[in-house]
């Protein structure tokens, strides 16, 4: 386990065993699948009664029935709906039937069809199925169940696919916007002539320092700035690594010829630093910015 | 005192940026609900910040749990930070003030060592990181 978190594939396949493991974990074995497919013949038979009291069921549910604009649409998801079960009995569980099954999740997400209805229509699908199954294998009831079983774990299995594909695209929809917060420019404002005012607002991680530093130094040079009162009010954490930035940040400013003041420091976060060993030698600091600004303006003077 | 009623353990993923402020925000209010002090607060949210953010740098994912633990005369909140990264093959030295192998202060453990009570690390090449520190509250 540990080799495939430590890989640097990207987390959604790094969390991911290979579908040999996956299967192994649900414990489905070729006894199973043939089980399973000992079924199909019955289950393409049944699929179209169990489909269409399906849909009178959903159809009863004002919440469902607004995920349809016209009969031709329930038809088409109907004929897809077919051919799903069909698979479910009779494909190979190989990587391109989980990766059509992660794609068919995909598309019920988008859709706005909810965990909740998406696993309640396939409990009732293998409800009604195994109803009918036992009606039919009323000689060898035995039989009937183990197939049934079979059957569920296999279905258990393709839920999971789906299941996952919902988690994903949320953590990739919480990624993106994350990352859109830390792309976030940050405004440089000239205060009055050869003075800089820069507000950090939110997480300050490598990238966005990054970005920090070399916009800072560009307005140096462009404004021919010779203070910069830096403002870390409104940073949601201070840490030796945010404080890393901060000094690179306010190195160079030196470097090119403009004295830099950190304001904003809260008590507790400057004590935090200090026992953590960031030392602020060489660091103007003021508690406020109202002060920052005045200590600013006496060493341009200076 | 009235003994407070001792807060649940909460467990966290971590394996971005965001976790790390989620994990500080929630270790902050765990150290609220227990009575550390704000200045205490700040200082504990500190070292979760250290501990998860060597998780995203040098590990990828891992697990902070939290929890409060109980001594016949004290309170504490403890702390563990898990990962199955590549480990640390040189312990002495990563617990030194300013050694690093990412471009940093190299001050992450040895400072969360200064700003907590106990301090446990555990780790081998290949094996992850353990760390588990606790802080007492002052009575």
């Amino acid at each position: 386990m540990s080799d495939i978190i430590a890989s640097s594939a990207p987390r959604a396949d790094r969390l991911r065993p290979a579908t040999d493991e996956q299967l192994r974990w649900f414990d489905i074995t070729e006894t199973d699948r043939s089980r399973a497919e000992a079924l199909a013949a019955t289950a393409d038979e049944l699929a179209e009664p169990i489909i269409e009291d399906f849909y009178r069921h959903l159809l009863s549910f004002e919440g469902a029935r607004r995920h349809f604009r016209d009969d031709d649409q329930i038809a088409r998801v109907k004929q897809g709906q077919l051919r799903y079960f069909r698979e479910l009995v009779a494909a190979a569980l190989d990587d391109e039937y989980v990766a059509n099954r992660r794609r068919i999740g995909l598309i019920h997400e988008r859709a706005g069809v909810t965990p909740t209805l998406y696993v309640g229509a396939y409990a009732y699908y293998l409800h009604s199925l195994g109803h009918m199954v036992m009606d039919r294998m009323q000689d060898d009831p035995a039989r009937a169940v183990s197939l049934l079983l079979s059957l569920n774990k296999i279905a258990h299995f393709d839920m999971a696919l789906a299941l996952e594909t919902y988690v994903d695209t949320r953590e990739a929809a919480i990624e993106q916007r994350e990352r859109e917060m830390s792309e976030l420019p940050t405004p440089v404002l000239q205060l009055r002539d050869g003075l800089l005012l820069i507000p950090v607002v939110g997480t300050l991680d490598s990238f966005r320092a990054r970005n920090l530093t070399v916009r800072v130094l560009e307005r140096i040079r462009d404004l021919r700035a010779r203070a910069v009162v830096l403002d870390i009010t409104g940073v949601a954490a201070v840490d030796s690594a945010v404080a890393s930035h901060l000094i690179q940040t306010m190195t160079a400013a030196r470097l090119m010829g403009a004295t830099a003041v950190l304001t904003g420091l809260s008590a507790e976060v400057a004590q935090a630093l200090v026992k953590i060993g960031v030392t602020s030698e060489a660091l103007h600091t003021a508690g406020d910015l109202q002060h920052g600004i005045e200590i600013a303006e006496r060493l341009m003077e200076g | 005192m009235s003994p407070p009623v001792l807060p649940a353990e909460q467990v966290l993923r971590i394996a971005r940026d965001g976790d790390i402020v989620a994990a500080r925000q929630a270790g902050r209010l765990m150290a609220s609900e227990i009575g550390f002090s704000r200045p205490e607060q700040a200082l504990i949210a500190t070292a979760i910040s250290e501990l998860t953010r060597n998780i995203v740098s040098y590990a990828g994912t891992g697990r902070l749990s939290c929890r409060a633990v109980q001594q016949p005369r004290r309170i504490g909140l403890r702390i563990i930070a898990e990962d199955q990264g590549p480990g640390i093959p040189d312990l002495e030295a990563a617990l030194r003030d300013g050694y690093s192998t990412g471009n940093s202060l190299g001050l992450g453990l040895p400072g969360t060592r200064r700003i907590m009570d106990d301090f446990d690390i555990r780790s081998a090449p290949g094996q992850g990181v353990t760390v588990t520190v606790t802080k007492w509250t002052s009575c």
